[in-house]
């Protein structure tokens, strides 16, 4: 392999769609390198063209794309110069690709082993059939994926999605490409197995020297990541420099909104600089595209277009006023969303008893009958008081949904009470009455599945309203219109339907209708994941606004911890459906810390930074518990022995109202948390959890 | 888990023959007319006509004789026919076992005629060859099948006098007689069917070749047949198996007009001729078994599908 | 990618009327023609419909009679247009009917769901699974010797022939669209189930039933002509066109033209609503699936 002074060199790259309304510059004059063994960060909204930038890097645009002018250039080839045949030879042998979503990345009818064998063999790194399974093996068991043997002969649909992206990784970089490309690879994945699979990633680099471009909308993410970081916007690279500087010191206003957006545990305000607007492809000005939503424009920015400038070592910004912007600090203030003093206690609002769920039966009778008896949700007690938001946070599977589905009557108990209330609340819809239906509202998380496609959105808010409400129309308009401004949206919407807004947008909608029927519990469920991460911090703001202005409660369930750092009173923290830990939000960012806790904690890429924790969780998927122990003992890295596995754990509470379930007591817990926390810990061999350190030096 | 489903699947299918058993049952009941005068004629006698209809259960209440019939039914005596008086199984056996020959013979010419005119025009989406096929199967797709029956008979046997102009076959034809008989019927049979699926799988291939998996694989550099062949069309033939399941049917019934029109004694013409001679058991029993070929292709398509679609073969989640 | 695709209906419309595929605008011609000989034909056909003697029997095909006379003197094309518009008046009746009772008996099946579901899917299966042609007969001959051969009885005919297939497909459309949350939250809501049904099944399962409406329609001709040419359906001396082609079936020898003359015509409709409603439905986004027997 000739060493090469750069891995790829991308050129003025232009690149435009055709539309039904007409062309659309995709890529516009995109000019980049990468040098060997580099990771290269490219990050940007949904629209900004960086995915297209990404499969560029392949020789491969939609057929809807043309490439309009520019070169990509690999080892002194211009890739959309080559003919069909050597483009098919780079493709798999000399660039590797990972895509987005895994489980498509994965033919659905063939074995994970052979669609690795079969892309080693037709690219001639293996000679035979059985040398390709042996390098498939290997690279199983280099992308860390247990069992390889077996693993080899299943079906994508039967791996999760962490192991899925493992496998799309592995076949990547099974012909050793010198350049492997990862378009939002960890998107849709949950926050431990993102922290697992951007570990793994720095590992290759190491091992094979082996360069990435990585694209994600996910700033934060690259900050664990990525050597040098570059922004996009409206598909033009606006900046673009190590990662250390771009977030120390970031030049274009662009950039500076995004790193403000990212939620963090040391911040407690989001700043100032928060973005505004949409991007809107259809009136971009003919000079800077962020023109619209820039705080430091003037006007001679909308004409002349922006260049790449010079501003630093290794830093390039494309504004024009970029040295007469003030820095960006970090702000530390206190915090505008102070949890509204509880109201005098009047009682709890909702409370669950002892609720189990057994999955596939819901009720009590046919629970019964059920012969595979595996509880989604075993033994839930929580308690939500009035205006008061309960965070809920898990991962896939974790039967976060389930609680919330059985609060609201989708799915009834097979055991255990819940009262609203002070009465006693029924498990089926059924039987509840109307107006208990109209005081516990569910907002859903993918508000594109959400909202009615063809009913207006004065429709869609009129149905509440007329359901529960009776009331003459005009009145009924009024209410509409001041529903819509409660969620910031413009009254002029209700004409609209939901596929002329954005999903930022339909999602508040969904928060509006269930807003409009002055509910007292409104059930929040995964209602920021399907939005980019700028969205989701207004509607944060959002429902913590009407928190303050309407006392409703708020159930918020969620993946991340650090979203709810800012927004809940209290929050639940569940593993396979058992509560872990549990207590005033702030108590659960400081030791002690239940193990799993910790591990999401240490997802979090600022939380890790500054734990500097090295205990990797290579026990995860390995061992199966019994369900007479601890559900979590599979994985933890405190595991005691037998006790774990045989008996559950108590419940054991602190005095701020603060619980863990853990065998292991709380004063051992809080002295491993502060060492860790501290950074005092130092490990031998990365993948060995040192757990008698741990121990001894908690004694 | 695999045996549950399978299980499962059979019950559901039982249980829908019962139905149609039921349905016709009550079709049946709605016929006007005296069964025994149109058997024994216009001219018999009061006495006679008394004596077959009790010899018939015609007095019993209708659910008596529908038990009565199901009973006989599953312990293999399928009665007689009321018109000539023979045994059912003789007058079916012959007929059911023509049909199946023709049938084959339509399958036969049919799985490549939709393969590949559907490949073809998936791989050349949207290019002339696409354009024109396409037309093509609409217009012989909208043709109605007697009308092609009989074109088909035009050209082949007026104008180019090749080929029998009646397929009637009987004990004593052999095999080089039968081949010319059939390739009218059968090609018409398979026609009809052939363009359907292959609209059918067209529109599926060009769909599955879109999918982020195939272009995944072309990333990988990975050639285009291989592709084709062993990435997308496996997934693209599935729903073109239920259609394939349709298609059986519409051999059993449909088969009624190819039968007439080329003079072919099938299944089908007894079927409709038992209706129209009001010969109760055997409309009973033909339309059961028309039935039945529906319910059992349909099975045969829904297990082939599990199997090449492993993600079916998990337990319903 | 979201916001580089973004469409809505209003600019969905004016992209079909510029980019209407050849193939469409030729089938609405012939969708046209077609009706203008429905509305007119009675009156502008050069002979009657069941005039016999109005031209030499088997004299094929002439100025005056371009598509020959048949056995008993009458002259094909007249005939022809006097039969268009009782083919496209019992052909959109009829799918019409079926396609009512098939979207309640889909949807409410579909809602419903639990065991109602399953006894409604299996009763459409036994429908469906008994030939057509014979669920036809069984219906013509179970309706008694008064109504054989009256038009109404074909158009409930064709109700029961399409009801279960289209009742199959309301339901499969609609099962995807109560498993949507918006529905889901509906209920939640507490909403009645006419309401969900009306408001939230209908509007978004109404493009796929229009679609099968418009397919089935366009079959239904054949469906009419089968009958006729195995006899019964419309009765002579009707001029319904698979009854003509039966008739002159005998004369294929000598003059082909009086059986492809009525074949053309009804061939041509099929076709015409075929392509009309397959660019129908790419207008409204969906794929189109002409089998679905």
């Amino acid at each position: 392999m000739m060493p090469a002074s750069k891995a790829v060199e991308v050129d003025g790259l232009t690149i435009d769609y055709e539309t039904g309304r007409g062309r659309v510059r995709a890529v516009d004059a995109v000019s980049f390198s990468l040098a060997p063994s580099e990771i290269l960060g490219l990050v940007g909204e949904s629209g900004s063209g960086k995915s297209t930038v990404a499969m560029a890097l392949l020789g491969h645009v939609a057929t809807t794309a043309r490439v309009i002018g520019g070169r990509v250039r690999v080892a002194e080839e211009d890739l959309f110069g080559l003919p069909a045949h050597r483009l098919a030879h780079y493709r798999g042998r000399r660039i590797g690709f990972v895509p987005q979503n895994p489980a498509t990345g994965l033919s659905p009818n063939r074995r994970v082993g052979a669609q690795l064998v079969e892309v080693a063999m037709h690219h001639g790194v293996a000679s035979s059939r059985e040398q390709a399974l042996l390098l498939a093996r290997e690279q199983f068991t280099l992308v860390g994926l247990p069992n390889p043997d077996s693993l080899l002969r299943r079906y994508p649909h039967e791996l999760s999605g962490g192991q899925q992206q493992r496998v799309c990784i592995a076949i990547a970089v099974a012909c050793r490409p010198e350049l492997l490309v990862l378009d939002e690879p960890t998107t849709g994945l949950d926050v431990t197995t993102q922290a697992r699979i951007v570990d793994l990633l720095k590992d290759l680099r190491t091992k094979s020297g082996i360069s990435m471009l990585y694209v994600t909308h996910d700033l934060g993410l690259l900050s664990q990541i990525a050597d040098r970081v570059g922004v996009m916007y409206a598909g033009k690279l606006v900046e673009i420099a190590p990662t250390e500087r771009l977030f120390s010191t970031p030049r274009h206003p662009y950039s500076r909104a995004l790193i403000a957006s990212i939620p963090n545990i040391d911040r407690v305000t989001y700043g100032r600089h928060r973005l505004r607007g949409l991007l809107q492809r259809r009136d971009l000005p003919p000079g800077c595209p962020f023109f619209p939503r820039c705080d430091y424009a003037e006007s001679s920015c909308a004409d002349r277009e922006q260049r790449l400038e010079n501003a630093g070592v290794d830093h390039q910004v494309a504004c024009q006023r970029w040295s007469q912007i003030p820095p960006a600090g970090l702000e530390n203030g206190s915090s505008p969303s102070e949890a509204v003093a509880a109201p005098a206690s009047s009682g709890e609002l909702i409370e669950l008893q002892n609720v189990s769920l057994v999955y596939g039966a819901s009720g009590k009778w046919r629970g019964l009958f059920r012969r595979s008896r595996t509880p989604v949700v075993s033994d839930i007690s929580l308690a939500i008081a009035p205006a008061e938001i309960f965070a809920l946070v898990g991962e896939s599977g974790s039967g976060k949904s389930t609680i919330a589905r059985a609060m609201c009557g989708l799915l009834a108990p097979n055991s255990g009470r819940m009262r609203f209330r002070e009465e006693s609340l029924q498990g089926r819809l059924k039987r509840r009455a109307l107006d208990i239906k109209r005081q516990i509202q569910y907002v859903f998380q993918n508000p594109d599945a959400s909202l009615n496609p063809r009913e207006s959105i004065g429709g869609l808010l009129s149905r509440p309203l007329r359901l529960y409400f009776p009331m003459p129309r005009a009145e009924g308009r009024r209410r509409i219109a001041d529903g819509l401004l409660d969620v910031q949206l413009d009254p002029s919407y209700v004409g609209r339907r939901p596929d002329q807004m954005s999903g930022g947008e339909r999602q508040r909608v969904a928060i509006a209708r269930a807003l409009v029927a002055q509910p007292a519990l409104m059930l929040c469920d995964e209602v920021l994941s399907a939005l980019d991460v700028s969205v989701q911090a207004s509607i944060i703001d959002l429902l913590a606004r009407l928190r303050r202005e309407t006392g409703v409660a708020i159930l918020f369930i969620s993946h991340d911890l650090a979203v709810v750092r800012h927004l809940a009173d209290r929050t639940g923290v569940l593993f396979a459906g058992t509560l872990v830990e549990c207590g005033p939000t702030g108590t659960l960012f400081e030791p002690p810390f239940h193990p799993y806790t910790e591990e999401l904690l240490l997802a979090i890429p600022a939380y890790r930074k500054r734990m500097r924790s090295i205990i990797s969780a290579t026990r995860s998927e390995d061992r199966t518990t019994t369900r007479r122990g601890c559900v979590y003992a599979g994985r933890c890295r405190l595991y005691l022995g037998q006790v774990c596995d045989e008996e559950p754990p108590p419940w054991r509470e602190t005095a701020a109202g603060h619980g863990i379930r853990c065998h292991v007591p709380l004063e051992k817990l809080l002295a491993v948390g502060l060492i860790a926390a501290r950074g005092e810990i130092c490990c031998g061999a990365a993948n060995e959890p040192r757990l008698e350190t741990l121990q001894c030096a908690a004694t | 888990m695999i045996l549950r489903l399978v299980a499962l699947r059979c019950f559901t299918a039982a249980l829908t023959l019962l139905l149609v058993s039921a349905i016709t049952f009550i079709a049946v009941e709605l016929l006007p007319g005296d069964v025994a005068t149109s058997v024994l004629g216009q001219f018999s006698s009061e006495t006679a006509r008394a004596a077959l209809r009790m010899q018939l259960h015609l007095g019993d209440p209708p659910l008596d004789r529908y038990f009565l019939w199901l009973n006989n039914l599953l312990h293999g005596d399928l009665g007689l026919a009321l018109s000539s008086r023979r045994r059912i199984v003789d007058i079916l056996l012959p007929r059911v076992a023509s049909t199946l020959i023709l049938s084959a013979a339509a399958v036969l010419i049919y799985v490549p005629l939709a393969l590949f005119p559907a490949v073809a025009q998936a791989v050349r989406h949207n290019r002339p060859l696409d354009h024109t096929l396409s037309t093509v199967t609409l217009i012989l797709a909208s043709v109605p099948d007697f009308l092609l029956a009989l074109i088909l008979l035009v050209i082949f046997v007026v104008a180019l006098p090749v080929l029998p102009a009646v397929s009637a076959v009987t004990d004593t034809t052999d095999l080089a007689g039968w081949l010319r008989a059939l390739v009218l019927p059968a090609t018409t049979l398979a026609v009809v069917m052939a363009v359907y699926a292959a609209r059918m799988l067209r529109d599926n291939l060009i769909e599955v070749l879109e999918a982020p998996h195939i272009l995944m694989a072309r990333l990988r550099g990975l050639p285009n047949w291989r592709i084709l062949w062993f990435h997308a069309l496996p997934n693209a033939i599935i729903p073109t198996l239920n259609i394939t399941a349709l298609n059986l049917t519409y051999l059993a019934g449909g088969v009624v007009i190819v039968e007439k029109v080329f003079g072919f004694p099938g299944f089908g013409s007894l079927m409709i001729d038992a209706i129209r001679f009001r010969d109760v058991p055997l409309i009973e029993i033909t339309v059961l078994i028309a039935s039945a070929v529906y319910v059992s292709a349909n099975l045969l398509a829904d297990l082939v599908t599990l199997l090449l679609n492993p993600r079916l073969r998990q337990a319903r989640a | 990618m979201t916001d580089l695709a973004v469409h809505d209906t209003r600019s969905r419309w004016r992209d079909f009327c510029r980019s209407s595929s050849v193939s469409f605008r030729v089938g609405i011609v012939i969708l046209a023609l077609h009706l203008l000989a429905a509305a007119l034909g009675p009156f502008l056909s050069p002979y009657g419909a069941t005039e016999i003697g109005a031209g030499v029997p088997l004299s094929g095909i002439s100025l005056a009679h371009p598509m020959g006379v048949d056995q008993i003197g009458r002259d094909v094309f007249s005939r022809v247009l006097n039969g268009a518009h009782i083919v496209i008046l019992l052909s959109v009746a009829g799918t019409a009917l079926g396609l009512v009772l098939g979207s309640v008996v889909g949807l409410l099946s579909a809602y419903v769901g639990g065991w109602l579901d399953e006894f409604i899917q299996r009763l459409i299966e036994a429908f469906v699974s008994i030939p057509y042609l014979v669920l036809g007969l069984l219906a013509v001959y179970a309706a008694g010797p008064e109504l054989a051969g009256q038009p109404v009885l074909m158009v409930v005919v064709i109700a029961i022939v399409y009801a279960p297939r289209i009742a199959r497909m309301a339901r499969a459309a609609a099962l995807d669209v109560v498993i949507r949350d918006f529905v889901t939250a509906a209920r939640l809501r507490g909403d009645r189930a006419w309401s969900i049904i009306w408001r939230d099944l209908a509007p978004n399962t109404a493009s796929t039933l229009l679609v099968e409406f418009a397919l089935r329609t366009g079959y239904a001709p054949a469906l009419i002509g089968a009958f006729g040419f195995l006899g019964f359906g419309i009765q002579p001396p009707s001029p319904e066109w698979g009854l003509m082609i039966s008739e002159n079936r005998n004369l294929i020898l000598a003059t082909p033209v009086t059986v492809l003359g009525p074949g053309l015509a009804l061939a041509s409709l099929v076709v015409a609503v075929n392509l009309t409603a397959e660019g129908m439905a790419r207008m409204l986004g969906r794929s189109v699936d002409l089998a679905v027997r």
